[in-house]
């Protein structure tokens, strides 16, 4: 038991190692969709039985083999359309059938225009209804509002919607049998990136990882980063439940939009991202509400 | 390059005639156990623009959507019903059916998808899923496929311009039974939540005799749902105000049958009532499944 244990652990700890190394070794300054080379630059990499983490250009993907297809979930760039073909080809023959968005961004749905045609695409009704909105390409034909599951080949892949984070339709995607949970950019290791166009909310962003975490799972996908523990998902929670309530006390102690600034960019290192810098207005006004 | 025409043509040709001969001579599937009687002939009725049902076969009634992406159809009769499904169909549009929503697990609405389910993709809810994969209808075929794409509360398709949306409101026939929406025609397949029948509760596939008045409430209820025409599951297409009939007759069973077991009566005398008063057959799947959970349930 214990020495099944070890191995396990050590195996994880392999497929986090290379997770990190393909993650840091991504480009960096890629956070603009519309900046990009037009070079795919990915790693695939095993993160459990059947699965693995498509890791590098955009969003993460993530991919889960069966014996009736692969369910994929998140698709990045148009440009990585091929390179996400081929990274799955060099684990299985088994065709792409579902695609499944965590949310309406081009860098997670980038690839939806290849892979409509061919498989079946499934987000939530609010992604959709944003895409549609900002005449995204690649909308999807199926949503839901709630949660969709989906059964191919005898194993089971849950997709639920919590509330209001990043945007106001995140879904993550949940492997049962696997403990895995792949979190769309609610768990985005460069958050708290609120699209605040597309529903997004910083005040709800908390309560909403509350939700996720009723989910029991081991290891996190998270949309951006390497793959981690499920400590990192309550360390987000944690520091998004506290920072709508320290910048509410600052905002009414007039300090100033460089001090609270800090506050984000200081969580240890979690939320140091130019776009809280960027959104502080929109989040100082929602948060003031 | 005429000629290439010509030798494909005759090839075309050949090859349906193939398979004409092959199909006429497939034998037929397998008689549903439920079914005693001669089934019910084929109609294809049109509802409003682009949307038919198919009745007949003593089968839930199908519901064909037409988009210019293809057809989206709602149920799919039993196993046996696939090429008369198709022969219909194929009346009214050459366009390929590419979604079936699920109203329930039964094998009278979702026998077919094991002829289906490998040429369009079926949604139901996770519930009519499960019914399917633990055998929960005791006359059901052993094969029956379920859908790979479930739900919990709703889920909308969009293909070609159109929508079409499935929504789950509580238990009543089972505990998986999904509405299908048409909102563009003001249209609602209500799946055998509304028949021409008296409900049949489902116990065993978690239906809820209790909860079935409550259910079609907040149906009537849901001020998303703008709807005048009514697909039942079975029997002749309807009108609103005869689903608030129906919800308020299901109401009356419920209390005639509350009553009757509040006083003490047995499960034979109560059978007895529902066969004088509501004409279930001694041997109706009514009898089956519905009446020992409504002694337990109403008491």
């Amino acid at each position: 038991m214990s020495r099944t244990l070890l191995v396990r652990l050590s195996a994880v700890a392999i497929a986090l190692g290379c997770a990190w190394v393909a993650y840091t070794q991504a480009p960096q300054g890629k956070q603009d969709g519309k900046q990009q080379a037009k070079q795919p630059n990915n790693m695939i990499s095993k993160v459990a039985d059947d699965l693995y983490a498509i890791i590098g250009d955009g969003g993460n993907s993530t991919v889960y083999v069966t014996n009736e297809g692969v369910i994929l979930v998140d698709d990045k760039f148009e440009y990585d359309g091929q390179d996400i073909v081929d990274k799955i080809k060099s684990v299985t023959n088994q065709p792409i059938k579902y695609v499944l968005n965590t949310h309406l961004h081009g860098d997670h749905t980038g690839s939806n225009v290849r892979f409509l045609p061919t498989a079946e695409i499934i987000a939530t009704k609010n992604a959709r209804d944003n895409m549609v909105k900002n005449k995204a390409p690649g909308v999807m034909r199926v949503v839901f509002t709630d949660e969709t599951d989906i059964y191919l080949g005898s194993k089971e892949v849950r997709m639920k919607y919590y509330g209001r984070g990043h945007t106001n339709g995140d879904a993550v995607v949940y492997f049962p049998a696997l403990r895995i949970l792949a979190s769309g950019d609610i768990g985005a290791n460069n958050g708290p990136n609120v699209d605040y166009a597309n529903g997004g909310s910083m005040k709800e962003w908390g309560a909403t990882l509350d939700g996720v975490l009723k989910l029991d799972f081991d290891t996190v996908i998270p949309g951006h980063g390497p793959v981690a523990k499920r400590q990192y998902l309550i360390d987000y929670r944690d520091v998004a439940t506290k920072l709508p309530a320290t910048v509410i006390s600052m905002v009414r102690e007039g300090k100033s939009k460089d001090d609270i600034a800090k506050v984000f960019t200081m969580n240890g290192g979690l939320w140091a991202n130019p776009n809280v810098v960027n959104k502080l207005d929109q989040i100082m006004a929602e948060l003031k509400n | 390059m005429k000629r290439t025409l010509v030798v494909r043509l005759f090839a075309g040709l050949l090859a349906l005639a193939g398979a004409w001969v092959a199909y006429t001579q497939t034998p037929q599937g397998k008689q549903a156990p439920a079914q005693t009687k001669a089934p019910a002939p084929f109609n294809l009725i049109k509802i409003a623009d682009d949307l038919y049902v198919i009745d007949g076969g003593g089968a839930g009634n199908v519901a064909v959507y037409i988009t210019n992406e293809g057809v989206i159809m709602v149920d799919d009769k039993f196993e046996q019903h696939f090429d008369e499904i198709m022969a219909n169909v194929k009346k009214v549009t050459n366009q390929p059916v590419k979604y079936i929503l699920s109203t329930h697990y039964h094998a009278d609405h979702s026998g077919g998808n094991t002829r289906w389910s490998s040429i369009a993709e079926i949604i139901s809810t996770r519930n009519a899923h499960d019914g399917i994969v633990q055998h929960k209808q005791s006359n059901a075929p052993n094969d029956m496929i379920p859908a790979r794409v479930t739900f919990t509360q709703e889920t909308d398709l969009f293909l070609g311009g159109k929508e079409v949306r499935a929504r789950y409101y509580g238990r009543g026939h089972t505990n998986g039974d999904a509405f299908v929406y048409f909102p563009a025609l003001k249209v609602l397949h209500t799946g055998d939540m509304f028949t021409s029948a008296t409900p049949l509760i489902d116990y065993p596939g978690g239906g809820s005799l209790l909860e079935w008045p409550k259910t079609l409430d907040s149906v009537m209820g849901d001020k998303s749902l703008d709807f005048d025409t009514v697909i039942p599951g079975h029997g002749p297409v309807s009108k609103k105000a005869d689903l608030l009939t129906y919800r308020n007759n299901a109401q009356k069973m419920l209390t005639r049958v509350r009553s009757l077991v509040r006083q003490g009566k047995s499960q034979d005398d109560v059978a007895k009532v529902m066969t004088a008063e509501y004409k279930w057959a001694p041997d109706s799947l009514n009898m089956q499944w519905s009446l020992p959970g409504m002694m337990t349930e109403l008491k």
